[in-house]
Parts: structure tokens; sequence; C-alpha cells
């Protein structure tokens, strides 16, 4: 008898169950796959996140001058796979759920960058210049390189300038694992 | 005058049905929590799932509409008195999702029928339900000539 005036008593106090959205706020879990994004700073257009997609939302279309990469949300199914599988490590996902449209936005909840490319520091050769972070990784075995400098120049003018210079450049697989296990 | 007295009388309570059209039960899972769970509670607006066709005025449907299951939805669709608004849940209506393509699909649904709402997600979240439910309430309201 006690017991039963106990939860009584307890469900009063506690107040409703039922979650106030959507006439107040709700919770956002800090780990929800709202939707992804790309970071038009560090994608290299390489393909490997359309080759993976699993729902074929992403397109990459690219000319002389740079390219385009589009992600449709629509047909996104937030597998995650681009951004394990993007070796710069360009795709996020962030947490806004808020994903309902009416039909004629359809077309429009698409994430599209174009990216273009940049004469080579040296030989003035159309490139992709480095991202800032990147450059840093590589070099940061080797005071003398200034990363940004550096990240101007094309693969084979790297090379060359490396090659002249014994400079250190050190591929860190292990920490772009750890990095990219952090993020998510 | 009737008609004036039940378009009055039923503004506040958009019935909901379900079809499944080829869904994976993932998007249905989180249909079923946003009624049926007290947390979620969809009942606030007013919203009741039904279980009859001819008893609804608001339509979700969820699975990429697989070629066995076309004629089926559309017979159960057809059945649905106008004004209705069809509620495409998940990527797969809306877009054909990871299925898109495929020689078993005949979606996406806005091939087949006038889709009014998306929420896509694999599945989306109750909450992002209740946001399109609120916006099918809203667009429901319009084609009843009586603005929400
Ligand atoms: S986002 Fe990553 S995987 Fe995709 S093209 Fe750019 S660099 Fe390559
Ligand atoms: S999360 Fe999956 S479905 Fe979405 S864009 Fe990336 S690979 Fe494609």
């Amino acid at each position: 008898m006690a017991s039963f005036l106990n939860v009584l008593l307890q469900n009063l106090i506690s107040g409703p169950a039922t979650d106030p959205f959507p006439f107040g706020e709700t919770f956002t879990p800090k780990r929800i796959r709202g939707r992804i994004v790309v970071d038009p700073g560090r994608c290299l257009g390489c393909g490997m996140c359309r080759h993976v997609c699993a729902a074929g939302a992403i397109h990459l279309q690219k000319d002389s001058k740079g390219w385009t990469i589009t992600i449709w949300q629509d047909s996104c199914c937030l597998c995650r796979s681009c951004v394990t599988y993007c070796p710069m490590n360009a795709m996020s996902i962030d947490p806004d759920w808020h994903s309902a449209h009416a039909e004629e936005d359809k077309f429009k909840r698409i994430e599209q960058h174009t990216i273009s490319y940049e004469p080579c520091a040296r030989c003035g050769t159309p490139m992709r210049v480095m991202a800032l972070d990147k450059a840093r990784e590589l070099y940061a075995d080797d005071a003398d390189v200034d990363p940004e400098e550096i990240r101007h120049l094309c693969r084979s003018c790297r090379q060359m300038s490396d090659a002249e210079n014994s400079t250190v450049c050190v591929l860190r697989s292990d920490i772009n694992t750890a990095q990219q296990e952090g993020r998510d | 005058m009737l008609d004036t007295l039940l378009k009055k009388t039923s503004v506040r309570s958009p019935w909901l049905f379900r079809i499944n059209a080829g869904s994976c039960n993932g998007c249905d899972v989180e249909l079923a929590t946003t009624a049926l769970i007290p947390r979620y509670d969809v009942e606030r607006l007013g919203c009741h799932y039904t279980g009859s066709p001819r008893q609804a005025d608001i339509v979700l449907v969820t699975g990429p509409v697989t070629v066995h299951m076309r004629d089926y939805v559309l017979r159960v669709w057809n059945e649905i008195p106008e004004p209705k608004v069809t509620v495409a849940v998940g990527i797969c209506p809306i877009s054909g999702g990871v299925f898109r393509d495929s020689y078993s699909i005949a979606g996406p649904l806005s091939r087949l029928v006038p889709v009014d709402v998306n929420v896509p997600g694999c599945p989306p979240r109750p909450q992002a339900i209740m946001e399109a439910v609120v916006l099918a309430r809203s667009i429901w309201l319009k084609k009843l000539g009586l603005e929400g």
C-alpha cells in the first residue's frame, strides 16, 4: 500500500514525461547525425567520397578550372562512410536535424562548393593549394620550411624543393587516424 | 452548410495514416514512436493514427515504393479522401536513397503521386517527424481554405 503511494507521489512531483517539442525546446544529443557538410578548404576533389557513398548522394564535376562538389541531403543516408574514407578529413557531420521541408525545396537541400585551382607559385601550373594544417603536419619535423609557402607549390615543384633543401617531410598516418577518431 | 461545419470542427484534428511502401521498418519504428511513446505524443497536435485510409487526412509514406508495392500503394492512396497531404518519411520515398536506380524500385514517390512534405533521414528522428506533421497540418489547412 505504502509503495504505491510512493509511486503516486513521485509521479506528481516529477511532472510530465512528454518532451515539450514542437511547442517548446527539445534536446539534441551531441553525436546526432543531422546532415553531412564538406569543408571546401580541405577537399582535394579526389572522388573517394563519391566512390564510397552508398546512396549516390555525392556528385563531383571537374573541369580545367577546378571542380564542384555537391551533396544532396535528401539522398544521403548519413552512413558516415565519406567521413571515414575522406583522406583529407574534409567531411563532417553537423548535428542540425531540422530536416522537414516542403516539396518545392527538395532540390534546394544541397551542400555545394566550387573549388578553383590556383597557379603553382613556382611553375604556374594550375593546382590545388594544400590545406594549411596538412602542410604543417607534413613538415612538422623541419623548422626551416614555411608551411604557408610550401602549400602553394604543385606536387612536382614541392618534390624538387624538398630534394634541393633536403627537407624532412613525414606522412603521419597514425596522427590522421587518431584525429579522425576524435572527430565524431 | 454541413460542409463548412465539418471543415470547422475537424481542423483541430487531422488524422494520420501510414503506408509502408517497402520500407526496412526503420522509419515505421520512428513513426510508431511519435504516436505511442508519451515522450513525443503526436496526439497533442490533435493527430491520431487511424487504421482506415478513408478516415485519413495526412498520409505518411515510408519506403522506396518497390515494384511489388506500387499498385497497393496507389490503391490505398486513392482511397484517402481529398484534400489530403502526402508526407514522404525518410530518404527512400524522397529520392530512392540507397535503392535508387534499382531494378525493383518504382519510386521515388513523387514520380507516382504528388508529395507535399519531405522529411529526410535514415530514419529521421521523432522530433523531425513531428516538425513534418506540423508542416503538413498547415498545408492541409491551406488546402481546406482555412489559414492555420
Ligand atoms: S571530400 Fe574528401 S574524399 Fe571527397 S573529393 Fe574531397 S578530399 Fe576527396
Ligand atoms: S554519409 Fe554516407 S550517404 Fe551520406 S554523403 Fe556520406 S557516404 Fe554518402
